[in-house]
């Protein structure tokens, strides 16, 4: 009879493994309550393993928040430049596009009021202004070879800026609305008083000429009249804001303040010639599409 | 060579002046480069010099303000001749006396042409040299001073001067 060999070291770990093996499956073969022993039986070497445990969790911890601070921020900071320059990049590509929209809206407009006006207008750029400190003018990149000629009329959808008073081949010389050598006639829009308007010393503009009796008030609107050339009837020339009695004159004169600002205005047109109106369209103004 | 150096200079001064320096405006008036430059030849050059620089810098300027030629030519050319003939008496130019003179002389240009536009009765004397000739005056002493400090620090200005008294 052969005898079992315990002192054979391979069939104890055989042995011991089985063992284990059959007690587990016993546990989970048990019901529920009694699966909870291992975990009540560990609880305090849990709790005496979690000291060292969390020491190393803490350590590891600031090491990584060391790492993620500092070591990897090299790795953010190129990053973050990248986003910065990309937000530059942006930054000006926005302002171009909002630039190419303004400019989109102005020339709209400029389109819109071309076809309105009637006649023959020329659109042109302002490159410049006057060389001096004399005149109040403006530089347009339009010339003598462009059809430009001197007495004609600038405007822009907001109003009157001007008329040309020099031409080059390629550039022409606008005196603007506010400069005291300017004359363009006018007439007041509600009462149809008529008068001149001038430009004035400190870059504004009056009306001269209003007969005594009339009703103009400040807030009127003063419009060209037409009856001069250059410009059609009803463009806006600017807003009535006092109203004086010139001394011992037979007139009123009326402080404007004028429709279009001469220092701001980038693109205009130059009326090269009036349409003739026909009879309906002569009583009325042209409808003036403020920008 | 000269005359090409002296066009693309003439060529340069105007889009300085009509385009660049709007921008720079103090109390609604820029310096005048233009008289600025046609003193700085006339003192540098000689009288000959300075009225040439002058006339053509003021027929140029005109062609881009509403500014009769005439006029223009007519003032700036003196003002270079002036500074020349000015040059011409001095033994030595200090850049206060510079700034003096060209402030000297942008008044009087300035005092001619106000005179010249009050004519047409639109323009208030008094007005125009409190808020431009004065003002004018002090820019264009300020810029002209300015340059001719930074060209003695870079060339033998005693040398071009000494060159035309002769």
């Amino acid at each position: 009879m052969r005898m079992v060999n315990f002192r054979a070291p391979y069939n104890t770990g055989r042995l011991v493994i089985l063992l284990a093996v059959v007690l587990l499956v016993g546990f989970l073969l048990l019901p529920a309550q009694f699966q909870g022993l291992f975990q009540r039986a560990g609880s305090p070497v849990g709790w005496i393993v979690s000291w060292p445990l969390r020491a190393v969790a803490g350590v590891s911890d600031g090491i990584a928040d060391l790492w993620a601070g500092y070591v990897a921020l090299r790795t953010v900071e190129a990053e973050n430049r990248e986003l910065r320059k990309e937000l530059e990049y942006l930054k000006g590509q926005n302002s171009q596009l909002r630039e190419a929209a303004a400019a989109t809206d102005r020339l709209a407009a400029l389109l819109d009021f071309k076809q309105q006006i009637g006649g023959t207008t020329i659109a042109a750029q302002v490159i410049g202004r006057d060389t001096g400190n004399w005149y109040r003018t403006i530089i347009l990149n339009k010339g003598e070879t462009d059809g430009l000629r001197p007495d004609m009329g600038v405007v822009t959808p907001a109003g009157v800026v001007g008329r040309i008073v020099k031409t080059t081949s390629a550039t022409s010389v606008v005196l603007l609305v506010t400069d005291p050598n300017n004359a363009i006639a006018g007439l007041v829009q509600r009462t149809r008083d008529e008068g001149i308007v001038e430009g004035t010393s400190s870059g504004s503009a009056r009306l001269k000429y209003i007969p005594m009796l009339s009703d103009a008030r400040p807030g009127d609107r003063v419009v060209t009249s037409g009856l001069v050339g250059g410009f059609p009837k009803g463009l806006a020339l600017g807003t009535i804001t006092a109203i004086h009695k010139e001394d011992e004159g037979l007139f009123l004169s009326a402080e404007l303040v004028p429709e279009v600002d001469g220092e701001r205005v980038e693109e205009v047109l130059v009326i090269q010639s009036l349409a003739v109106p026909g009879e309906g369209e002569r009583l009325g103004a042209p409808k003036v599409k403020k920008s | 060579m000269n005359v090409l150096v002296w066009s693309a200079f003439i060529a340069l001064m105007v889009p300085l002046q009509s385009v660049l320096l709007p921008h720079v405006k103090i109390a609604g008036v820029t310096p005048d480069i233009a008289l600025v430059a046609a003193c700085l030849a006339g003192l540098l050059g000689g009288e000959l010099h300075g009225l040439l620089v002058g006339l053509t810098l003021g027929w140029v300027m005109s062609l881009f303000s509403a500014i009769d030629p005439v006029v223009a030519m007519g003032v700036k050319g003196a003002v270079g001749y002036a500074a020349g003939f000015a040059g011409r008496h001095v033994v030595y130019l200090s850049w206060p006396m510079l700034m003096l003179g060209i402030f000297f002389l942008s008044c009087s240009a300035g005092s001619v042409t106000a005179s010249l536009l009050t004519l047409n009765g639109r323009q208030d004397l008094w007005w125009a040299i409190r808020a431009v000739v004065l003002p004018q005056g002090v820019l264009d002493a300020l810029v002209g001073g300015a340059l001719y400090w930074v060209a003695r620090s870079r060339f033998n200005v005693e040398h071009w001067l000494a060159e035309y008294r002769m």
